[in-house]
Parts: structure tokens; sequence; C-alpha cells
């Protein structure tokens, strides 16, 4: 499915679940992610971890509303419970079957996302291990001085900015350099499309989904 | 579009890589949220590390928009940070978009009352109180805070302000003036 067309439907189904009171509704959503996921050969054990990882702030959503609620609490624990499982799977298959390069291509060509803002975001994401690695340097060099930067000291984030002035500015005139002109037209090298089979599964996927809201004899 | 031309490219870069520099900085805290709601979590109170941190969380976008003194700083900053926390495969899938968009709305909102002139405490205040606010509402109905008892939604509220006013406004103003004092922040001011 075309990603743009693919992050809008999933959009829509976070946005209305989070106003449904549905439990079977959540985990109808939860099966088909987990269907989808699986016909794309996504590992056994990454379903697994999808199921574990969530387990702790669901069970807490969970008990909030069973001990301190009002109205149908036990209802609305397993809501809450079964929303965030539907979340989960529903992002996933997103982000565990869909190419970053090809939704920012998307974004650009099909959403007509101004290219420095696509191309701006991607290069800053290319550059994550070299973050994580910087985060690392900063530590380290911080406890050559004694000093133990946690979460909370302003030197930790004074030096992540520091050096991300430093390299968005480098990344930019590179990007320059190499031909980027900002608000110019560009031509594509590698082309997205949106397929009339991409606008079937959106809308059929939205139909589907308020069928399931308002139509369902388990409403 | 007059918006998209207020922004150059190393601006929106330097957001960016700001957002992935603190998801990877959090990437920590996880833990210590994970440990704290298990504990939380047989007083029905599992709610109190998420609203302890949340002002963490929602720092990229009142710290962008009281750093970059630009309109719409907040909200992008604070979007960018979610896009890219979500990109990284971060649990929450395309929900997590729709709390960053909010999320950055809520800080710039607090920046659009004092009219963009109030970069000191009483916009920090503002800010913080905003982005409270704004993300509490999309609580009511997200995580069923709507059901919940009334001593209970003020507990929360409050808690959630305090750590917004923690993070988004001391930690944020004690990191813009370690920048202040090394004068790094004309070259982008300029821009």
């Amino acid at each position: 499915m075309n990603p743009s067309l693919k992050l809008l439907l999933l959009l829509i189904v976070a946005l209305e679940i989070s106003f449904t009171t549905i439990v079977s509704l959540n985990v109808a959503l939860v099966i088909l992610a987990g269907i989808y996921l699986l016909a794309k050969r996504v590992k056994l054990r990454t379903l697994l971890w999808l199921l574990i990882v969530p387990l702790i702030p669901a069970i807490g959503l969970w008990s909030t509303q069973y001990i301190n609620g009002t109205g149908q609490k036990e209802l609305m624990a397993w809501v809450l419970f079964t929303r965030i499982y539907a979340f989960v799977f529903t992002g996933a298959t997103l982000t565990l079957t869909t190419d970053v390069l090809e939704l920012t291509d998307s974004l650009e060509q099909n959403c007509h996302l101004p290219a420095k803002f696509a191309y701006g975001v991607l290069a800053a994401y290319n550059l994550a291990p070299k973050i994580k690695h910087e985060v690392q340097v900063i530590r380290a060099a911080g406890l050559m001085r004694g000093q133990t930067l946690s979460f909370w000291s302003p030197q930790l984030y004074f030096k992540a900015i520091l050096i991300s002035i430093t390299w968005s500015q480098n990344l930019a005139q590179a990007m320059a350099s190499h031909g980027f002109v900002e608000d110019a037209p560009r031509t594509h090298y590698r082309k997205v499309r949106v397929r009339p089979v991409d606008w079937g599964l959106l809308i059929g996927g939205i139909i589907l989904l308020q069928l399931g809201v308002f139509v369902m004899p388990w409403h | 579009m007059k918006w998209v031309k207020d922004w150059y490219l190393s601006d929106i870069i330097l957001l960016a890589l700001i957002g992935v520099f603190f998801g990877i900085i959090f990437l920590g805290t996880n833990y210590v949220y994970d440990v704290l709601t298990a504990v939380f979590a047989p007083l029905g109170l599992s709610q109190i590390p998420n609203e302890l941190l949340l002002g963490l969380w929602c720092m990229p976008g009142m710290l962008a928009g009281y750093m970059l003194r630009i309109k719409g700083a907040s909200v992008l900053g604070e979007f960018l940070a979610s896009v890219v926390e979500m990109l990284f495969g971060g649990q929450w899938g395309a929900s997590t978009m729709i709390s960053g968009i909010l999320q950055g709305i809520g800080s710039e909102l607090g920046f659009t009352l004092t009219r963009y002139k109030h970069y000191d405490w009483l916009g920090l205040a503002a800010t913080a109180a905003t982005t409270t606010i704004v993300t509490f509402g999309w609580d009511l109905a997200r995580s069923g805070y709507g059901k919940l008892q009334l001593w209970l939604l003020l507990l929360f509220f409050v808690v959630r302000f305090c750590s917004m006013f923690v993070f988004g406004g001391l930690l944020t103003r004690a990191i813009t003036d370690l920048l202040d004092r090394s004068h790094v922040l004309k070259t982008t001011h300029t821009n």
C-alpha cells in the first residue's frame, strides 16, 4: 500500500479508537494487524515482543480504571487495556513493514510536503546511530571530569544542542553543495505512485472501521 | 504557504537533530517508567509515573519555542521529535504523531498567548500551563481519564503541571542559560 495513504489510514484508526469504548473492535484490529504483519513475513519473535513491551503500561491503565474508575469500571478497564494493544499493533504495520525512505519519498511526491522538510528530517534520522554514539561520548567526557550526566542534567542537553547546531549547519551546507536548492522544484529518480488500489484500500479500510464502530452487534 | 519560507533547511535539520538527541537520552527513562508503573499499579495510581515524566517528553517543544523564538517552533519541534520517535519504531505507532502534534500545539499556545514577547518566566509558566491543559484534554479521551474519580483527576493534573514546569520551565531555562552564556544562539537567531 502507498505509505502516505497507509499513514493516513492509521491516523484515522488511532483517532477513532481513542474515542470509542468497544473492546471487541480493539481486539479485531489487533488480530487484523497481526495477520497483516505475518503476511508481510515479520518474525514471530518480533510479534511476541510487541505483545510483551506494552504489557506494563496496559496493566497500569487497566488497574487505574479498575480501582479508581467511576461507572462501568470493568468495561473501561478492558477498553483501555485492549486500546493500547490496538495502538501498538496497528502502528507496527507501518513501522515494521514500510521503509523510511519510501515513506519520505511518498510524503514529498504524493502529499506535496516541501522537500526541505522531507530531506531535512531524513538527514537527521540517518544520523541516529552517530547520535547514539555521541551521547555516550558526552557522558564519558563528563565522567572523566567527575560529573555524572543524567537525564535531568542541563549540561547533557546543552552539549547535545551544541552538537546539533554544528551538525545542522554542516549538513545544510553539504546538501546545498550537492545541488539541493530550498524551495526549488525537483525531479525524482525514485517515483512513488498512488494506484487506484491504494485508494480502494484506504476507503475500504475507513468503511470497515465505521462498520465496526457503528453497525456491528457487539456495540 | 508563507510559513514555509520562515524555515531554513538548517533550522529544520536542527530541530530534527534535537529530537533524535533527546529521544536517545529519554530511552534511559523507559526503565524508570516501567519500574515505577509496576510499583504504583496495585494502588491504581500507575499513571503517576506517566504524569511525572510527561514534562520530559514534552520538553523538545517547549525548548524549541523558547530557544529559537520563531512562530511555530514549538509545534514543529515537538512534532519532528515524535516523528523521529515513530520512525525509530517507538512502540506507540501512529498515535505518537497525534500526541506529538497536540503537545506541540499546547506548548505553542503558551507563547502565542504571551504574544511571542515574553521569553522569560511568564512565557515559560504559560507554555507549561497550556501544554498541561491541552495534553490533559486529550488524555480525558485517549487514556480514559474522563471516567476517573475527581480527586484522582485533580492529583494527576497537579502532578502533570509540576512536571511540565520542572522540565519545560526550570530545565529549559537552565539549558538556554548555558547556551546564552556560550553565545552560540546568535547565529541561529539571525537565520
